[in-house]
């Protein structure tokens, strides 16, 4: 089994506290940065990357080219101070993909 | 629907016909994969909203205690500290294989204790807001693999939904007609080969007589 590292990549203040932890973490100054790091992101060094959510509407179109292949797997967090929600777009995506259509899922309830 | 340009003779008549037996075949085949992956799909996105859920709201507590922490601390001390640490290969990637698609599957391993840095310096809010995120570590991979496993799922089921469509809109209704065509053609050639004769039979009799 290869091992791979956990990426980060968002403003200081959301990932800094992902590096004690072990995490690569790119503190970017500003969200527009991640498009040049995304190579080195998808290069297979990385197996799941965590995006805050303004990196994420930075590079959309880069992730949802990456959405057909294993690694790495993207997955958008909410960054400290942002209204969260986006993740859930990502998903709606997917679906619309799958479906053809969206649908309004209903809650789980918890 | 245009039919096939194909030879007119019996020879492409049953080929064709077997054809369209395979592509009939071939068609409920992907039919049935397409039912099964899409009972996979709605089963995950229920289960991935929730887990979603669950895991920002804890992710916007530990961010949180890091506010606190860096208000006590002031943000470059708590930068300072939060230098310590390098990347390590945190996670075993494997595959597994659902319905012919292999999605990732991820195994954190131990995640390295946080220290390395000043006691004296930081305050004690940091230690417990590194432990917050570090429980959460686990949960932030298996989101991440699971919404994984949902993009490839979606890729896959529009990859054989167009299949099912092509095969059942475009060829088969293709091979239909051609084989309907061809039916009529030989139907044809029998008929008047049949005429054909009767008409020589009648003008050989009539020179006998």
């Amino acid at each position: 089994m290869p091992a791979a590292k956990v990426a980060v990549v968002g403003d200081r203040s959301s990932v800094g506290g992902f590096r004690p932890l072990g995490f690569a973490v790119f503190a970017l100054a500003s969200p527009g940065e991640a498009r040049d790091l995304w190579p080195r992101l998808t290069s297979g060094e990385y197996g799941v990357v965590l995006v805050t959510e303004p990196v994420y509407e930075e590079i959309d179109d880069l992730v949802a080219e990456a959405a057909d292949t294993a690694v790495p797997a993207v997955t958008v967090i909410p960054g400290a101070g942002s209204a969260g929600g986006v993740g859930e777009k990502k998903l709606a995506r997917a679906i619309e993909r799958a479906l053809g259509t969206t649908v309004p899922i209903r809650e789980e309830e918890e | 629907m245009p039919a096939l340009r194909v030879n007119p003779n019996r020879m492409e008549l049953l080929k064709l016909r077997r054809r369209r037996q395979v592509a009939q075949r071939g068609h409920k085949l992907l039919k049935d994969k397409l039912d099964e992956l899409m009972k996979e799909f709605l089963a995950r996105i229920g289960e991935s909203r929730s887990m979603r859920k669950k895991v920002e709201r804890e992710l916007f507590a530990a961010y949180g205690t890091f506010a606190i922490a860096r208000a006590e601390s002031g943000s470059a001390s708590l930068a300072a500290a939060l230098a310590s640490g390098h990347p390590q290969d945190l996670i075993e990637v494997s595959e597994r294989n659902v319905m012919s698609v292999r999605m990732p599957h991820f195994t954190l391993g131990e995640l390295p204790a946080p220290g390395g840095y000043s006691l004296v310096t930081t305050p004690i809010v940091l230690d417990s807001a590194l432990d917050g995120l570090a429980a959460l570590a686990p949960r932030l991979i298996e989101l991440a693999e699971r919404e994984k496993a949902i993009e490839l799922l979606a890729a896959e089921i529009e990859r054989t939904r167009r299949r099912v469509n092509a095969l059942e809109y475009v060829l088969i209704p293709q091979l239909d007609e051609t084989i309907r065509d061809i039916g009529m053609k030989l139907d044809e050639a029998e008929r008047s080969n049949l005429t054909r004769l009767m008409k020589v039979k009648e003008m050989i009799e009539a020179q006998q007589q």
